[in-house]
């Protein structure tokens, strides 16, 4: 494979097509950076912490009180009424303690419970819509009704990438979540800092794999389309859009030569398969999610999102019939993700990734009937949490009340979750304004403080 | 030139002596230079960075309002030292170099505006006077002196003198002033003394200089003193905001004398060159044939054109041979799907409704079909404006025309909706029709002012009001929603008695059924709200249920019988609004009267309007005079056949918009376009027809250095094809482009949508036609316009960006689609009757749109011979192998710059 890479590099050296400064670095593989490059790396405003986030998103709304937020006083209450028709519902699940700190995780979670150390958990969130459309936008984009740029699209914008040969924001998404591909737009920043969606399968990025009959044939055809290039630059050099287009085709060629490797899980041990819970050569569940982004964020993509599920309240968290089927949902995350965080930290990773976690909102603790078996929507408080690189690991921060049905301290806000993501890539949330439609528009918008509190 | 000579302060000395000299030996384009540079680089810069605290607030006893206050300074001295940058305050103020002095206090101005600034100075800060400055200074004293004691708040005659609509309306002897016209207004008449019956002041007449100065006023638009107007008290502007460029009449400019007048072809020129060879700038040559009608057919119809149109161009030696090609093309269907498609981009255009679970309008594309219909029309621009806004309102002379004006406010239906309910959302619905009506038809932000005074622009939460009010009283048509998912108050063009009438033993039937089904719904839904044990029962079974029940409900439906239907407004009932307080519709504020912009004129429905008011908004923004309509329209106008605005920024003409690069073009061009009626397709001749449009886009060395990005337009810029012309493009060359015009898309019948969050709308109805035809959802995009940049049916594009990107790349290299067709291209290519060489020089006429050389056609005859034998290797068969080195060859060819770019 990188054989042919040079192959072409050199073709299109020889023809006189590549500037030398561009070519040597094309030939050690060393990133390729040249000014005016909207994605070429680019210095924070501050020192960062990390390089790169994975963000992962549960898609439907995990009730907080069954996961990581354990409320006794519901579960002592059961199906009794508060007074006012309504009946306390408690956990089907127990909680038990964690790690050095004991933080207590309920038995949908054993694996991340396992890794609770790593783990800064947030359980004061507060989402600023309380339909899943809004909240979702609301998480990653700050505004819960017009769509923005989602938060993968701004550090993409901010920071640029360090890897041309493959997306700057990747979203592995086997489903539609609700709003659809908003969820990872770019709105009004250029359409290359959107998220380019992963679909599990043969063909995970649109259009990578060669459709041309044989390698050397894409060769050759690409030898043409340069003498076409060539032809017509002629009188043309100073036009900078004409010789990135040229540039765009060579990265495109090395997209498709790194990007199939980088889904290429073979050379992974089978002790490495065992930990995420994959079986060898299945594309199938969050274990794979997983795996792949761990490749993906060695390969310097800067932000990676993972999305469990779509709409469907079956394959999702929005439980409102039956709680029971997080048993099925907690099972296809909770060992990958576990998984996840073990190997970037035994790899030495853990301290330059940001992993998040989090959810559009969380559950109601009442329920209309007393036995009903769902949970209905609840944005006043739940649960995120946050792990890697400068975050105060085996920490609890914020509360909620006896209930869980409101926050009792130190609310956290989806911008205020923001801010602080943003704060460990280097980037002052304040300062990363796009210009548009008249005005700066930012991630938090007018809103948003850093969590310090949680930060080393 | 006249305010340059007023200039006579004594610190401008050698400087002002020097410039006048270089006037009287330059002619008039250096005055124009200046004036323009003035009124394009520097007014705004101090209007938005200095007038907060240098106009009548006098920080530091510093006025930076005029050229007299600037000269005189305050505390510190004087602001600027003519001919010296240097040494003036204002620029060691501005660029921190000043010990003490350092503004603006907040922030920094960017290094181009302290250049501007600079530049001014040293070129003799010419000072133009504004029209609201002229008004102040001269107009308003004479009215003052001599009219307002009868004309004031007891009017005789009728006619009040003391606010601008006034003037216009007039008394009891008509309209004072026709705006532009003194010789036949009234006003001036009485003054002179030269009308028959009224000669005022009656006693004494007006000196003649201030005759001269009120026919000036009347000649140039009769501009006002927006903030000074008593209409306006009970709404504070911000007077610093009063001399905005924008906001002033549009006055017909003076044509600039040039002296190489062999260069103009037309007035556009004029405007033009005068400013490159003040510059001194050299335009490029002209386009060659070939380039310029590659460039005028993908302007107009968004395709490429012909062989044989090629070589019928080339053909024809007349003078007029490039007007033919441009009437032939205005006059082409295909005109309006282009130039439509610019339109819905604008008004962010789709076929769903942008609520969570995307809600299909099987309706939405009669609204399309009208905006291509209107531009292949050349319908006048205010009649287009109107119809949107008001086409229910509207005469028309018999049933069709009805019919389609009311298809026509569809622009207002297609407002984007959200939630799960947006029916309780009404008030994001109307922010959103808000924000787009000034965008689109303003260039104003207004949509800021919901939660509180815009921040850059005169445009207080009371005037965001007032507008609401009016589409508060409106009835938008509800296409469905989650938690409504049955459509309402959709027209019917037989109207909706007699639709009901029609339908009622039908919708008796169904309404049978909705029952059932709201019943089934409710039973799955309880499923949520108890624990439900009667054997048998889950939620899985009765959601089956659901479904068996719907599918016989369908049946139903299928028995209605067609009508005709448009997702169009109606008149609701007529109501003023609160103003809501920081956008709260529960925090509700004082009442404000429906009406108009404050600094467009302010006018309010008046109290005997029976209906919304849309009708009389609808007349508001299309009356010529109103300064930003018409500016708005020609720059969209000029910005898709240069690929820039004379203003960049163009749906954004306020404060934070980008000014005019040429104020004075811009004016002439929009006072051009009223003039000619409104008309879009005199405007496309007007500009083609210019020299500028026909040159050629080749860089020139030593133009690089003084204006690298082509500001001054010495030369055309090239333009890459946007995504509907790629698609439309590669269809047309295999044959397969299919041109009839687009209908209805293929959605399920409308009384059969239950689409909810969880089940959302989304499907993808492949079609041959163009792309503009193609669905558009909002919450799920089409990949392929989404990766070329294409439209966006939630945000409300003014450009369209033209990145470059990887994936861009890889679609070329690998998609099915562009294998697929250059498959068939090369099928076409092969089934022509010639050899080798003639299907190459073939190729290049057909894709690139100009003759092969021969180094090009050894170049392609070397590609598909070693491509044979590659693919011979492969196993492919003979008749095959041909046929793929073919396509691997067009698909190189479509893959290039050269196809790609429009120089």
């Amino acid at each position: 494979m990188q054989s042919t890479r040079r192959r072409m590099i050199q073709s299109l050296a020889s023809s006189g097509l590549l500037l030398p400064a561009l070519l040597s670095e094309m030939l050690n593989g060393a990133p390729v950076a040249d000014v005016g490059d909207p994605l070429a790396p680019r210095r924070p405003h501050f020192p960062a912490k990390v390089k790169r986030v994975i963000f992962l998103f549960m898609t439907g709304a995990v009730s907080q009180v069954d996961t990581f937020d354990p409320k006794p006083y519901l579960s002592k209450h059961h199906n009794q009424s508060n007074g006012k028709r309504r009946f306390y519902k408690g956990s089907d699940w127990k909680f038990r303690p964690y790690g050095k700190s004991g933080i207590e995780v309920s038995d949908l979670f054993p694996h991340v419970g396992g890794v609770i150390d790593d783990i800064c958990m947030i359980r004061s969130m507060q989402n600023i819509n309380g339909d899943h459309f809004g909240a979702t936008i609301g998480i990653h984009t700050g505004s819960g009704t017009f769509n923005r740029p989602s938060i993968g699209s701004w550090v993409s914008y901010g920071l640029g990438t360090e890897n041309r040969n493959l997306p700057s924001f990747m979203v592995i998404s086997p489903g539609l979540p609700y709003a659809g591909g908003q969820v990872w737009g770019s709105d009004f920043l250029p359409v290359l800092h959107q998220g380019t969606r992963i679909i599990p399968g043969k063909e995970p990025i649109a259009n990578m794999s060669r459709r041309s009959f044989s390698p050397q044939q894409q060769q050759t055809e690409l030898d043409l389309l340069s003498f076409f290039n060539r032809q017509h630059l002629k009188g043309r050099e100073q036009d900078s859009n004409l010789v990135g287009r040229i540039k765009s085709f060579e990265t495109a060629f090395g997209m498709q030569m790194a990007a199939p490797e980088a889904f290429d899980l073979s050379g992974e041990s089978a002790e490495t398969h065992a930990l995420y819970g994959l079986k060898p050569g299945s594309t199938e569940g969050f274990g794979w999610q997983c795996l792949v982004a761990r490749r993906l964020a060695e390969r310097g993509v800067r932000f990676i999102e993972l999305i469990d599920g779509d709409t469907n309240i079956d394959s999702n968290w929005d439980a409102h019939a039956k709680m029971a089927t997080y048993n099925k949902l907690s099972r296809n995350v909770d060992q990958p993700i576990a998984a996840l965080i073990k190997d970037l930290k035994r790899r030495g990773m853990l301290d330059e990734t940001l992993v998040v976690w989090t959810t559009e909102f969380g559950r109601g603790v009442f329920t209309p009937a007393p036995g009903a078996e769902g949970r209905g929507h609840h944005s006043r408080n739940y649960c995120s949490w946050l792990a890697g690189g400068g975050i105060r690991g085996g920490m609890v921060y914020g509360a909620s009340d006896e209930l869980g049905n409101e926050v009792a301290e130190d609310a956290v806000s989806v911008h205020d979750f923001q801010a602080t993501i943003l704060q460990q890539l280097g980037i002052d949330h304040e300062r990363l304004t796009y210009r548009h439609a008249g005005r700066d528009y930012r991630l938090t918008d007018v809103h948003g403080r850093v969590v310090k509190e949680i930060l080393k | 030139m006249e305010s340059v000579c007023n200039g006579e302060s004594t610190s401008c000395g050698e400087t002002m002596k020097r410039l006048f000299l270089c006037l009287l030996l330059t002619g008039p384009a250096y005055a124009d230079e200046a004036a323009d540079h003035f009124e394009s680089k520097v007014r705004p810069v101090l209007v938005a960075n200095c007038y907060a605290c240098h106009t009548k607030a006098r920080k530091g006893g510093l006025r930076l309002d005029s050229r007299e206050a600037i000269l005189k300074g305050g505390k510190s001295g004087p602001a600027i030292e003519v001919g010296n940058p240097k040494d003036s305050l204002l620029i060691q103020a501005v660029s921190r170099t000043h010990q003490r002095l350092k503004m603006p206090p907040q922030k920094r101005l960017a290094p181009r505006e302290v250049t501007a600034l600079s530049q001014w100075i040293q070129q003799g800060a010419v000072w133009v006077e504004s029209p609201s400055e002229f008004f102040q200074r001269q107009v308003q004293p004479v009215l003052k002196k001599n009219c307002i004691s009868c004309h004031g708040a007891q009017p005789k005659g009728g006619l009040r003198l003391d606010s601008r609509q006034a003037v216009l309306q007039g008394g009891k002897s008509g309209a004072a002033v026709i705006p532009g016209d003194p010789d036949k207004s009234l006003l001036i008449k009485a003054i002179r003394y030269q009308h028959e019956k009224i000669k005022m002041p009656p006693k004494k007449s007006l000196s003649k200089s201030q005759v001269a100065t009120l026919v000036r006023w009347v000649r140039e638009g009769v501009s006002w003193d927006m903030a000074a107007s008593p209409e306006l008290a009970g709404v504070e502007l911000d007077a610093k905001l009063r001399d905005f460029w924008s906001f002033q009449p549009v006055v017909s400019p003076r044509v600039p004398r040039v002296a190489e007048s062999a260069w103009n072809r037309n007035p556009v020129d004029a405007f033009l060159f005068s400013q490159l060879q003040q510059a001194g700038l050299k335009p490029g040559k002209q386009a060659s044939k070939r380039v310029l009608l590659r460039r005028a057919t993908y302007d107009l119809i968004g395709l490429p054109p012909s062989r044989q149109q090629v070589r019928d161009f080339l053909a024809d030696d007349s003078p007029q041979a490039f007007e033919k090609v441009i009437d032939g093309l205005l006059a082409s269907r295909h005109y309006g799907e282009r130039w439509g498609r610019h339109w819905l981009d604008v008004v962010r255009y789709a076929d769903t409704s942008g609520d969570a679970a995307d809600y299909p309008v099987p309706e939405a594309y009669k609204y399309r079909n009208y905006v291509i219909d209107a531009f292949n029309q050349d319908k006048p621009y205010d009649q287009f404006v109107k119809e949107q806004l008001a086409g229910d309102l509207l005469p028309a002379r018999d049933d069709d025309q009805r019919w389609e004006q009311l298809i026509a406010t569809g622009y207002i239906a297609v407002s984007r909706r959200i939630g799960v309910g947006p029916l309780n959302l009404r008030h994001i619905t109307i922010e959103n029709t808000i924000d787009n009506l000034g965008r689109t038809f303003l260039g104003l932000t207004i949509g800021c002012a919901r939660c509180h005074d815009h921040k850059f622009d005169p445009i207080p939460t009371a005037d965001y009001y007032a507008l609401y009010g009016i589409f508060d009283s409106t009835v938008y048509p509800h296409p469905g929603s989650e938690k409504q998912p049955r459509r309402r108050h959709f027209v019917y063009r037989i109207g909706q008695q007699k639709a009901d009438e029609m339908l009622r033993p039908f919708q008796a039937e169904l309404d049978l059924w909705n029952a059932r089904e709201r019943k089934k719904f409710r039973e799955f839904q309880s499923f949520q709200n108890m624990k439900v044990t009667t054997p048998g029962r889950s939620r899985e079974i009765v959601w089956k249920e659901l479904q068996v029940l719907r599918e016989q409900r369908a049946e139903v439906t299928r028995k209605f019988p067609a009508m005709e239907i448009a997702y169009a407004v109606q008149e609701g009932e007529p109501h003023d609004v609160k103003i809501q307080v920081a956008g709260d519709p529960k925090t509700p504020g004082p009442q404000v009267r429906r009406g108009f912009l404050a600094i467009l004129g302010g006018e309010k429905v008046a109290a005997e309007v029976t209906g919304s008011g849309r009708r009389q908004l609808a007349d508001w923004i299309a009356d010529p005079r109103n300064p930003l309509t018409a500016r708005v329209a020609v720059n969209r106008i000029w910005q898709h056949h240069f690929g820039k605005g004379l203003v960049e920024t163009a749906s954004d003409f306020g404060v934070r918009g980008t000014p005019p690069s040429h104020p004075q073009l811009l004016d002439y061009l929009a006072s051009y376009f009223v003039q000619e009626g409104w008309s879009i397709k005199k405007m496309h001749r007007l500009i083609m027809l210019s020299r500028a449009y026909q040159l050629a886009s080749h860089n020139i060395e030593q133009n690089l250095a003084v204006d690298p990005d082509n500001q001054r337009l010495w030369r055309a810029n090239r333009r890459r094809l946007d995504a509907e012309q790629l698609r439309d493009t590669i269809l047309s060359l295999s044959g397969t482009l299919d041109l009839t015009p687009g209908q209805r898309h293929p959605f399920p019948h409308r009384r059969t949508f239950f689409y909810r969050q969880h089940e959302p709308f989304a499907a993808n109805y492949p079609s041959q036609r163009r792309s503009v035809y193609l669905m558009q959802q909002r919450i799920q995009k089409n990949p392929y316009l989404d990766l070329f940049d294409g439209p966006d049916g939630n945000v409300p594009f003014a450009t369209r960006k033209a990145t470059t990107t990887t994936l861009q790349a890889l679609y070329l290299m690998n998609s099915r689609f562009v294998h697929e067709q250059s498959r068939l291209i090369s099928q076409r290519l092969l089934s022509q009757p010639i050899d080798q060489k003639g299907r190459v020089k073939w190729a290049y006429e057909t894709i690139f749109g100009r003759p092969a050389q021969p180094a090009e056609v050894e170049r392609a005859v070397a590609f598909l011979e070693q491509s044979t034998i590659q693919l011979a290797a492969t196993g492919s068969d003979g008749k095959k192998r041909l046929e793929q080195a073919w396509a691997g060859y067009v698909r190189g060819m479509i893959s290039s710059n050269e196809f790609m770019f429009i120089d």
